[in-house]
């Protein structure tokens, strides 16, 4: 029978406004890039379909309005998200410095998600004021993996979204067979269950 | 034809597995349009669920399945119906089948047979069985055979459900581009496939019931390179009786051995597929290193021997794909006799019509469903109109030609009659039969018949070069002589790296037209700034809508999480849904209205004027829309115990101020008051007392909007000018500054004591003693001020009754934020007269003692 995808994720970029969450977007849906900036009124999606190891995913995401004033409302889109693009600007040291509060806002909106860091505009070396290393030190710290990207020179983002749709693939099939054990288990051992993760 | 052998062929139209039970010949389609030609109905079952079918014969009966097309599917699910009318001209003979199924509708008319009873039965056995399943069944089985172009399946399923702001967002997989991504992958074939010549041998032998006691050598290996692939058809291996009625015989695996002795030792070739039928065996092998790029090998047999089915005489073939092309081989025995030649021809359609190669999850294919077909065996075809002994003649003389124009095979094909689309090669070969066994002569036997080509090789299918077509004479155990030709074949090879490239684009392309389809729309503005905002002034501004997609846009402002609406109440948004086509541009009108419900909760601090609203659009993104604007407060508005407590203009009263003194109205006591009453009320009252006791229609005339407004700035401001405005405008503005104070005169909680003490005055009047103090000074100054201005009931027309349920409805307000229960029109009219009642007392008794006893 004919099977469009295997898997729907819905994917959510969020982090301080004009860090460039929609360029990113449009570069890795439309593979296009515009330099003027048009800030994001609202939230918006695109779909994209990848394959990965023979499975079909197809991606939903949605970016959202990073300014403060809309922060309440967005937060109402977190619901059901399997994977969180965290953003700031790598020449923007109080984007990254935000970061902390994204990542709050995450842990009150969601259960367990997979999220990746992404330090954007990583093009001009010049302007660059949140370094590598920091970033690295911070991700580490937040077991996060970090990937700096340019939408602009199209640099990382494409392996960036990989990673997170294989990661959200991963903890998928995971509590798949998660699932089955427990089920397993209550079956033939009536252990006690374990604490689920639950993917949000 | 009988019934049965009519239900054979329908049953032939649909897979295995899904069961013809019942099926009627001569139904009429009567609705939606009349069609006069004949259809026939079948129910046909999958598993659990069962579905009409409704079929067009080409022919009348039915012959193959091929004949037969379906023109209508109707699944037997709750939304089934089935009603039965007899023809009212002919109610013995003629029947009215009305069947109805989700939103399709058809009338049948159909003549009353035996098999009508059994059609009935099972389609209501049908329906019953769908009402006690609790889950719908889901028809699967069913979409391969409603057929529907591209563009529906884009137009239905493309767009990417989603829910609105603050929903669990789970949208279930809808789109079905499966078909698109095929369609496209197959356009852009050339792109990711190269071909590659493949030599194809084909070899067809009627061994007349003869072991392989010789070596086959001379046919299976005589040419300079060993091919790609071997396809070996044999006729008549065993002409027992026990292998036509038990099918098994020795000799499949003496001949097949043999084979496999014989190809060309040169190359290894492994096994594709054998089959066999009674006689007739098909082996196709293939070099070892191809083998792992064929798939879908299947096989089937097809006898039209005695009856029309016995494996006596029939075809058996093979099918499977070479890497991107698909090919099929035919070994057929065609019927015996010169004479029956129409009959070999009908044993052709026979095998191309019956022969099905049923793939799971496929439309079963039929032999010309296939790029290439190779076609061998005896056909049996004679030489008719020509005397023995002349063919033998010119045979001897090499002169094929023109006894090939007596071929009788060629005549017909010529006819289209046979093998249709085929191709054969020149014949540049000695008839193969009739030998005597053992030698190279002519038949001896009395029969005396002329030697003819029975055994032949056809081909259909582009870029497929014969390179060879011959016959090996030195084979001659049998009557016949062994045929064999060369091919060389064209087989499309996938680039797996080009094809992937080409893969991922046309996914890129399909999501680039998902995403294009994804609603577009401009908005002018987001953010509206309505400036000062004062009290009862209406603000309008508009913003622009712009759809700059390709599809209409249907748009709806949608409640944020936990409002219960999706703007404040002082907003108003129109339109706040509507749909709006490609380029064509919406304009919404935006008003701000604050009135004496949101009044008092702006001077309270409770809200302020700013909103962000969510413009959401169906299957698309959503729009904050920033609504923003400074309220200035009024002294309308406010609760009585601020205004007692203002020693000064509401407009040089600070925010902060105003909030600090609202939230400690509770508190507020009266020797810390600056006022008995508020200063406005005074004001107010104070010139109609002076200037309008006699102004006809006091009260009932309405003001001047702009006079009020004029009016709410005199107060706010605290000017020294005169009350700008009419007597009505002031009396207008009065009734509203007591309509929109935070609380009423009367607190909302008092009220239910006040409508049950309503008829006794001295309740009333304990009541109204027992109020907090500014209230009860309010309410007796009104009153008192009423009583001054009904003594001139005779200029300005008022009487007691119509002031007190006027005002009845102002001191006794209803609470809005109390649920109401849905109240009758007659319970209003009552609790109103109460109300009423209520203030009448006091507009008739002289209650001077209350005022005193202060």
């Amino acid at each position: 029978m004919a099977r469009e995808f295997d898997h729907l994720f819905k994917l959510l970029i969020i982090g301080d406004s004009g860090v460039g969450k929609s360029c990113l977007l449009l570069r890795f849906a439309d593979n296009t890039f515009s330099g003027s900036y048009i800030t994001t009124i609202g939230v918006d999606f695109k779909i994209r379909t990848l394959e990965i190891n023979g499975e079909r995913v197809k991606l939903q995401i949605w970016d959202t309005a990073g300014q403060e004033r809309f922060r309440t409302i967005t937060s109402t889109y977190y619901r059901g998200t399997h994977g969180v693009i965290v953003v700031y600007d790598v020449t923007n040291g109080e984007s990254f410095a935000n970061v902390k509060r994204w990542l709050h806002e995450i842990e009150q909106n969601c259960d367990v998600v997979n999220k990746v860091l992404v330090g954007n505009k990583n093009d001009c070396p010049s302007r660059k004021v949140v370094v590598t290393e920091d970033a690295q030190r911070f991700a580490n710290q937040m077991n996060i993996p970090l990937f700096e990207t340019s939408a602009k020179e199209n640099i990382n983002v494409e392996e960036m979204f990989l990673t997170i749709t294989k990661m959200v693939l991963r903890s998928k099939l995971e509590m798949k067979e998660r699932q089955n054990v427990t089920s397993n288990d209550t079956v033939h051992l009536k252990k006690s269950h374990k604490t689920k993760k639950k993917c949000c | 034809m009988n019934q049965e052998e009519i239900k054979s062929v329908v049953q032939e139209k649909f897979l295995s597995s899904e069961r013809v039970t019942a099926f009627l010949c001569d139904a009429k389609v009567l609705y939606p349009e009349r069609i006069m030609k004949d259809r026939l109905l079948a129910i046909v079952e999958f598993g659990d669920e069962k579905a009409v079918f409704c079929l067009f014969s080409s022919c009348y009966p039915p012959k193959s399945f091929t004949d037969l097309s379906i023109e209508i599917v109707l699944p037997i699910d709750n939304t089934f119906k089935c009603e039965i009318d007899n023809k009212p001209s002919d109610p013995e003979a003629v029947l009215y089948l009305n069947l109805q199924s989700r939103n399709s509708k058809f009338k049948f008319e159909i003549q009353m047979t035996p098999r009508v009873d059994n059609f009935v039965d099972d389609l209501f056995r049908g329906i019953d069985a769908v009402n006690k399943v609790p889950t719908q069944p889901e028809f699967v089985w069913l979409k391969k055979y409603n057929g529907k172009t591209e563009d529906d399946i884009i137009t239905q399923n493309m767009v990417v459900p989603r829910s609105g702001v603050a929903h669990t967002q789970n949208s279930a997989p809808v789109a079905l581009r499966e078909s698109l991504i095929k369609h496209k992958m197959s356009d852009k074939e050339l792109e990711y496939t190269f071909k590659k010549r493949f030599s194809i041998f084909c070899g067809t032998w009627n061994v007349n019931d003869k072991s392989p006691t010789i070596s086959l050598k001379g046919w299976l290996n005589v040419d300079k390179e060993p091919p790609d692939i071997y396809a070996v058809g044999f006729q008549e291996l065993d002409l027992s009786k026990e292998t036509f009625l038990f099918d098994q015989t020795f000799r499949e695996d003496e001949w097949y051995n043999a084979v496999l002795n014989y190809v060309d030792p040169r190359a290894k070739y492994v096994k594709v597929e054998k089959v066999r039928l009674v006689g007739m065996m098909l082996i196709v092998l293939i070099k070892a290193k191809h083998k792992s790029h064929v798939k879908n090998i299947m096989c089937d047999t097809v006898g039209t021997g005695i009856m029309g089915k016995m494996g006596n005489k029939g075809g058996v073939s093979i099918r499977f794909d070479l890497h991107s092309t698909s090919l099929c081989f035919v070994n057929s025995h065609l019927a015996a006799h010169v004479e029956e030649y129409e009959r070999r021809n009908q044993d052709f359609r026979d095998i191309c019509n019956r022969t099905r190669f049923v793939q799971p999850n496929q439309l079963p294919k039929g032999i010309a469903d296939h790029d290439h077909v190779y076609w061998l065996g005896d056909l049996n075809y004679r030489i008719t109109e020509m005397d023995p002994t002349t063919v033998k003649k010119m045979v001897a003389e090499n002169n094929f030609s023109y006894v090939l124009e007596w071929d009788q095979l060629r005549q017909q094909h010529k006819l289209h009659n046979v093998f249709s689309g085929y191709m054969e090669g020149t014949i540049m070969f000695k008839p193969t039969y009739k030998y005597d066994p053992g030698t190279d002569n002519w038949d001896s036997s009395e029969k005396n018949r002329a030697p003819a080509w029975c055994d032949r090789i056809f081909w259909r299918g582009e870029s497929i070069t014969q390179l060879a077509y011959r016959s090996h004479p030195s084979l001659n155990i049998s009557d016949h002589k062994p045929v064999s030709a060369i091919f060389s074949s064209s087989i499309k090879i996938i680039d797996e790296e080009k094809y992937r490239k080409v893969y991922e684009e046309v996914i890129k392309q399909l999501d680039k037209m998902e995403n294009e389809m994804i609603p577009q729309v401009k908005v002018d503005r987001t953010e509206i700034d309505f400036g000062t905002v004062r009290y009862l002034e209406l603000q309008v501004q508009t913003i622009t809508i712009k759809n700059i997609g390709k599809y209409p846009v249907e748009f709806e402002f949608i409640k944020k999480l936990d409002e219960t609406n999706f703007c404040k109440e002082w907003l108003i948004v129109e339109p706040y849904k509507k749909c709006i086509y490609a380029e064509e541009s919406c304009e919404i009108q935006l008003k701000v209205l604050i009135n004496k419900t949101s009044a008092c909760k702006m001077n309270a601090g409770a809200d302020k004027l700013y909103d962000i609203l969510v413009l959401h659009l169906y299957g698309g993104k959503d729009i904050f829309i920033t609504i923003n604007g400074t309220y200035q407060r009024s002294c309308f508005g406010c609760s009585i115990e601020v205004l007692v407590n203002l020693n000064m203009p509401i407009k040089e009263v600070t925010v902060g101020k105003l909030i600090e003194l609202e939230s400690k109205r509770d508190q507020c006591v009266s020797n810390q008051s600056t006022y008995s009453i508020p200063k406005e009320i005074w004001f107010l009252v104070d010139h109609i007392y002076l200037h309008g006791l006699k102004e006809p229609n006091l009260f009932e005339q309405p003001g001047f909007h702009y006079e009020i407004l004029q009016i709410r700035d005199w107060l706010d401001s605290g000017s020294v000018d005169p009350i700008p405005g009419s007597i009505h405008s002031v009396a207008e503005a009065l009734l509203l500054l007591l309509e929109s104070t935070a609380d009423p005169i009367i607190p909302y909680n008092l009220q239910s004591v006040c409508l049950r003490a309503s008829a006794n005055y001295l309740q009333c009047k304990q009541i109204i003693m027992e109020l907090p103090e500014f209230r009860k000074n309010v309410f007796l100054y009104l009153c008192e001020f009423l009583q001054e201005a009904l003594q001139h009931s005779a200029e300005n027309g008022l009487d007691a009754k119509t002031l007190s349920t006027l005002f009845g409805a102002i001191f006794l307000r209803d609470n809005p934020n109390q649920i109401q229960e849905p109240q009758s029109r007659i319970n209003k009219q009552i609790i109103d007269k109460k109300k009423a009642q209520f203030v009448y007392h006091f507009l008739v008794n002289d209650h001077s003692d209350l005022i005193f006893s202060k």
